[in-house]
Parts: structure tokens; sequence; C-alpha cells
């Protein structure tokens, strides 16, 4: 699937988060890179909707983030930087309902793809859990099951290994590494990089760089030492 | 007591309709106000304790959830039993302790999704006049159960945090950080309802 940036802005209150972007990413793994406040974030949300370029316009497979909103945030899914942040009722099961219902599609159906994406993430023994109580790596498989759950064609997450203990870390590669989805990652952890198609790198709200993964390593490890 | 979370069984209370089991507990609350005769009221108070344990819930955690409110009801029991009469004050308590058991006994057998389902549909002759919007009432439900314990929790790090900087704990000097990192949070809940597809207009 397509994303298309083209001089695609963001303004907060005057300050620049985001300078003019161009760009297109079909790739099927994309990483993103850069120091704290660099704009990954804000480019992101930008793919799901839910930041509005100021200026220029972002579209999905084609369909514009403001003029096609709900049909351009149907496509991707977005796992927030903290996954906690995301789950929205109280009940883990309940909360991956929740996108199915919003979808209006009928019980039967919805119980039956809730069950699937559970046992499909290998956490159905999680369902019935209040999900305040899941510790840091149920709680990202849990996020990325409600997210999945939709169907999106692209996954986009949002430093997903940020607060995972080794073990989780591994969990977490192992599971993006076999997701059928395309997915584009927003990451301190640069290992979790390797072998990806294509790696963005973000410096002061502008695009550093845009290379292979070892090369785009090298320019952001060079921007961080000046 | 909303924030107990409910019980996997097979009770009656289980296999009853939601609607059925909050018609049955508004009209019990109705007959609980209709009398102050404790012949009525300590027989009610022992049913619903029936009925709470008869949910599989052990005596323990059944206490465990209905503690607090019920130390409420005690309070308000005890101002009536200083203040109008003995029989007055133990009336009071049962009928509330009552309600407040069988509350938690619905509680305990009702899934917060099927609550929520419920909520919704009682509430759509109202979305016909133009009144709500009944999907946000049930999410603003579903929502408070689920961010209830972590405000809480969240209270209990900012008191911890002042006592480890030797800083006096008063609630209300808590409160000010509490709701600034609340308030920065719910931005971000906001974001990702949004991200799941949920109509707001
Ligand atoms: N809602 C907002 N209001 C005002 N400024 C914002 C807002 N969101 C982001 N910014 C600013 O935009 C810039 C880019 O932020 P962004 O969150 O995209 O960075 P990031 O690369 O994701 O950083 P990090 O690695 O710390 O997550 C920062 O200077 C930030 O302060
Ligand atoms: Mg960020």
């Amino acid at each position: 699937m397509d994303i298309v940036f083209s001089a695609a802005t963001m303004h907060y209150a005057g300050r620049v988060a985001l300078h003019p972007l161009s760009l297109s990413l079909c790739e099927r793994r994309i990483g993103v890179v850069g120091l704290n406040g660099s704009g990954k974030t804000t480019m992101a949300r930008m793919i799901n909707g839910l930041v509005k370029p100021t200026d220029g316009r972002v579209t999905v497979d084609g369909l514009d983030t403001i003029t096609d909103e709900d049909a351009a945030r149907g496509k991707t899914g977005l796992i927030f930087q903290n996954p906690q942040h995301q789950m929205i009722l109280p009940v883990l099961a309940d909360d991956i309902a929740f996108g199915l219902k919003n979808r209006g599609l009928d019980k039967v159906e919805i119980e039956s793809r809730t069950q699937a994406i559970l046992e499909r993430f290998g956490i159905a023994h999680l369902a019935r859990r209040r999900v305040h109580e899941l510790s840091g790596g149920e709680s990202q498989l849990g996020a990325i099951a409600s997210v999945l759950v939709t169907g999106p064609e692209l996954l986009i997450l949002d430093e997903p290994t940020n607060q995972l203990d080794l073990k989780n870390r591994a969990m977490i590669e192992r599971t993006l590494a076999a997701l059928p989805e395309q997915v584009l990652v927003i990451t301190h952890d640069l290992p979790l990089l390797d072998g990806f198609d294509r790696v963005l790198v973000f410096h002061e709200g502008r695009l550093a760089a845009d290379e292979r993964p070892q090369t785009a390593i090298s320019a952001y490890k060079r921007i961080a030492s000046c | 007591m909303l924030n107990g979370l409910d019980i996997e069984g097979d009770s009656l209370l289980h296999r009853l309709p939601v609607r059925l089991k909050l018609a049955l507990l508004f009209a019990a609350a109705i007959l609980l106000f209709l009398t102050s005769d404790l012949r009525f009221l300590l027989p009610a108070l022992s049913l619903a304790l029936v009925l709470l344990l008869s949910t599989g819930l052990g005596p323990r955690e059944a206490f465990r959830r209905v503690r607090f409110v019920l130390f409420t009801v005690l309070l308000v029991a005890l101002a009536n039993f200083l203040f109008v009469s003995a029989a007055e004050g133990a009336a009071v308590f049962c009928r509330l302790a009552a309600l407040v058991l069988l509350a938690a006994a619905v509680t305990a057998t009702t899934g917060i999704s099927a609550f929520m389902d419920e909520i919704t549909r009682l509430l759509l002759p109202f979305e016909r006049l133009g009144l709500v919007r009944a999907a946000d009432v049930s999410l603003a439900v579903g929502l408070v159960i689920r961010f209830v314990p972590e405000i809480l929790a969240r209270y209990g790090e900012i008191a911890a945090a002042h006592k480890a900087r030797g800083l006096p704990v008063r609630p209300l000097t808590l409160l000010i950080p509490l709701i600034i990192l609340t308030l920065k949070d719910a931005d971000t809940i906001a974001m990702a309802i949004d991200a799941r597809g949920f109509r707001r207009h």
C-alpha cells in the first residue's frame, strides 16, 4: 500500500514540528529513527489522520486523510507510545471488540474475530483480565491485537519495545517479523530494524536520511554525536 | 462497586438477562425504601447476602468489594442511630446494606460489555428525542471503570513521590499534579478513541 506525503507540514502554535515533507512509502518494513522531539510521532500520527497537516496533504492508498478521513484511517492501525493509553475498555476482550463494534459488525462476528485474534497472539488466557493489571509485554500484545483485529493493511508502532525487558523485547521482535501486514516502526531500539527495507531518519522536523538500515543508522549516529 | 470484575459462573444471577437484573434491582430499591419495618428489612438483608454469595464470589472477596461502601453506610446509620432513634438507625443500615449487596451481586454477574450494551439500549429512546448519544454515555461508563483504578494508582505514586522527597502528603496538594497528569493522558486517550474508529459526530 502506498503512503504519500505531499509537502505535509505541521505547526504547533507557531512552532514547526514537521517541515514540509514529501515522500512515498510502499515498502513492507519501514523504520523511523531520530532524536527526541524530531517529529517522528507527529509524522506517524499524520498517516493515521489523527494529526492533520497544517499545509500539504497525506494520502493512504490514494485516500486523503482529511477529506476521506474515515476510509483512510480504516487502512492503517496505530499502536501508541504507551499501549495502556489505547486500551479504552476495562476488560481485554471487550477492548479488542471495541474497534469491531465501531464498525457495526454483528455480535457473532465480533466474538469469533476477537477469539481468533486472541489465539493468533497467544493471549487467549488473558481475555477476561482487567487491562490495567496487564504487564508491559501483555499490554503491548493486547494493543497490537486490538488494532489488527479490524484488518488494517499497515500497522504503525510508536516505540513498541520502549518499556520492555529483554525477553518481551525479543517476543515483540518475533511477533513483528511474523506479521504479514505492512509495518512502520518508530524506535530507539536500533537492532529491531535489522532486515528492514527502508529506514527514515528525522532531525529537527526534517527528513535527514532515507536509506537502507545500515547506512541510515550510521547517519543517525552522526547526528546524535554532534 | 462497579470497579469489581465480573466473575465467571453459572449461578441464577449469571443466567438472568442484564435488563431483568437491573429492573429487579430497581424494584428492590423501591421496596426497601417503602418500609422501615425490621421484620421485612432484616430478612431482605439476609437474602441479599445469600444472593451475593451464590454468585461464587468467596466471602473474603465479597467483603473486599463492598467494605468501602458499607463503611459509609455504617456512618449514615450511626448518625441516624444517634440523632433519630435506634430503630431508625438499624432500618437505615439494613436498607442501604441490602442494596449495596444486591448491586454487588448484579455487578459480579454482569460483564461490563453486556452492561454497556444494555445502557445503550435503555438510552435509545432518549437518543431519538435528540437528548443524548447512547453510545457516548455507554463509552463514558466504560472509560470510568477503565481509568478509575489507574487514577487511584497514580494518586498513590504521587503520594509516594512526595514522601520520598520529604514533602507533607496532603490530599489537596496531591490533587494538582494528579489533575495535570490525568488531563495530559486524557488527550492521548481521546486520540486513541478516534484511532479505533469511534464516531464522535
Ligand atoms: N500537541 C502538541 N502541542 C505542541 N507541540 C507539540 C505537540 N506534539 C508535539 N509537539 C512538538 O512537536 C515536536 C515533535 O514532536 P514529536 O512528538 O513528533 O517528536 P518525537 O520524534 O516523536 O519525539 P520522541 O522520541 O520524544 O517521542 C516537539 O518539539 C514537540 O514538542
Ligand atoms: Mg514520539
